[in-house]
């Protein structure tokens, strides 16, 4: 069962267009990540999908209803970001208890363990919280939640490498324990990615790509050789990126086919696998040439 | 067994070559259940559909056998399936290197195999 479903989904602010034409669908218990860079129009997306926000045309829908000011979805979805606000009368575990009574499916235990494991204070003030510990609290309210479908936008915002650590591995063995559908944006595709069952990535609003995980890691291949043996061989290959290393030697990440691959390293060329990150942000970078372009 | 996000090789084949391992070293035996996909998602901190993709493989391969609600279990070829599997891949990669590297420094064909014969020599000699 589809739990998303969009089509031509368009949004327009003013002058920009934040999304376009997006048409894509998110299956039920699966964890998608995604991916894109500044102003790609992540956050866009995911306030429509929560019903904050309202499309300019193309529809969308989640449960198979629209979402838009929807009491229905408000229950069933949460979206988790850095902009949280809470009522500054309420104390930490007060914005818990009223979390409890609103969502069904609460885990209270899950909350308190979790609440007690990153030292927090049951009468600490959220806005007094520092970055990181904000959007740990925000993490306690987006799984305890337990939302048939659960949206975090950028959620290791300030957090250090501990708890980003521990933020995954909890979030993961409580997707095991309790299935639901999960969306989780990010730029550090490398420290989710092994947590992903799909990415969807998006370029200037639009799709680029929604593939399985482990697509997307067979999706490209690095070749590095002597300048003159890689550009003759790059002939009538998709290029994602090239760049010149040292005097007469050049990197290039292609679309990856099997036969061409072979070849690469018959002819003497080194052929090494492309992160799916990097390969995400080569995808979408405006130039070929990347930041190297700008200083010649 | 840490699972390596930067590998040339994809996780479910990671995982895969680590209960294959786990075969090989005995700790998996015929008949033997192996870890549920949820089991090894918790194990490696992964997606259980990349675990499943990992399992499902060796089930192919007639490593693995179903049964229906109870999980996968070690068939009785499993060891002899894998170890043919490794020599023929392993083995085969390591000598089309040596081919390679040989072009590189313009050694040609029969030198490398008089040199592949003096290393057979030599390690016979070693065992007398």
């Amino acid at each position: 069962m589809n739990v998303i479903e969009c089509e031509k989904l368009t949004k327009k602010r003013r002058q920009l267009t934040a999304l376009q034409d997006l048409s894509f669908s998110i299956e039920e218990n699966t964890i998608t990540g995604l991916i894109g860079r500044n102003g790609a129009g992540k956050t866009t997306l995911l306030k429509i999908l929560a019903g904050f926000w309202r499309p300019s045309s193309g529809k969308v829908e989640v449960f198979k209803e629209d979402p838009f000011q929807n009491l229905f979805i408000s229950a069933n979805a949460i979206y988790v970001d850095d902009q949280m606000r809470y009522s500054s009368r309420l104390t930490l575990s007060e914005i818990l208890t009223e979390a409890e009574r609103f969502y069904e499916n609460w885990d209270a235990e899950l909350a308190n363990r979790l609440f007690d494991y990153f030292s927090f204070h049951p009468r600490q003030a959220h806005h007094h919280l520092s970055k990181g510990k904000m959007s740990t609290f925000n993490m306690i309210i987006g799984l305890a939640s337990r939302c048939a479908l659960t949206m975090f936008d950028e959620p290791t915002t300030g957090m250090d490498a501990g708890v980003r650590k521990d933020f995954y591995r909890a979030l993961l063995k409580d997707y095991i324990a309790n299935p639901r559908t999960i969306i989780i944006s990010s730029h550090h595709l490398e420290e989710i990615e092994d947590l992903l069952e799909d990415v969807l990535l998006l370029d200037e609003g639009k799709k680029y790509f929604h593939l399985p995980m482990d697509e997307l890691k067979e999706y490209a291949v690095g070749i590095s050789g002597r300048t003159e043996v890689v550009m003759q061989w790059m002939a009538n290959k998709e290029v994602i990126h090239n760049e010149q290393v040292g005097n007469n030697a050049t990197y290039a990440i292609v679309k990856n086919d099997y036969f061409s691959i072979d070849q690469a390293k018959q002819l003497g060329m080194e052929v090494s696998p492309v992160s799916a990150s990097d390969l995400c942000v080569h995808l979408t970078s405006r130039s070929k040439g990347g930041i190297e372009s700008v200083f010649k | 067994m840490i699972i390596s996000s930067d590998s040339a090789k994809p996780i479910y084949v990671q995982i895969a070559e680590w209960i294959e391992t786990e075969i090989l070293n005995g700790n998996l035996k015929e008949n033997d259940k192996v870890y549920s996909q949820y089991k090894l998602a918790e194990m490696f901190t992964i997606n259980p559909a990349t675990a499943a993709k990992g399992l499902n493989m060796l089930h192919e391969e007639k490593i693995l056998y179903n049964k229906r609600g109870l999980g996968k279990f070690v068939t009785a070829e499993a060891r002899m399936i894998i170890t043919d599997k490794r020599k023929n891949r392993v083995l085969k990669g390591m000598l089309q290197e040596a081919a390679l590297e040989a072009e590189r420094l313009e050694v040609n064909e029969e030198e490398l195999i008089n040199m592949l014969h003096t290393i057979f020599k030599e390690r016979k000699g070693d065992t007398k």
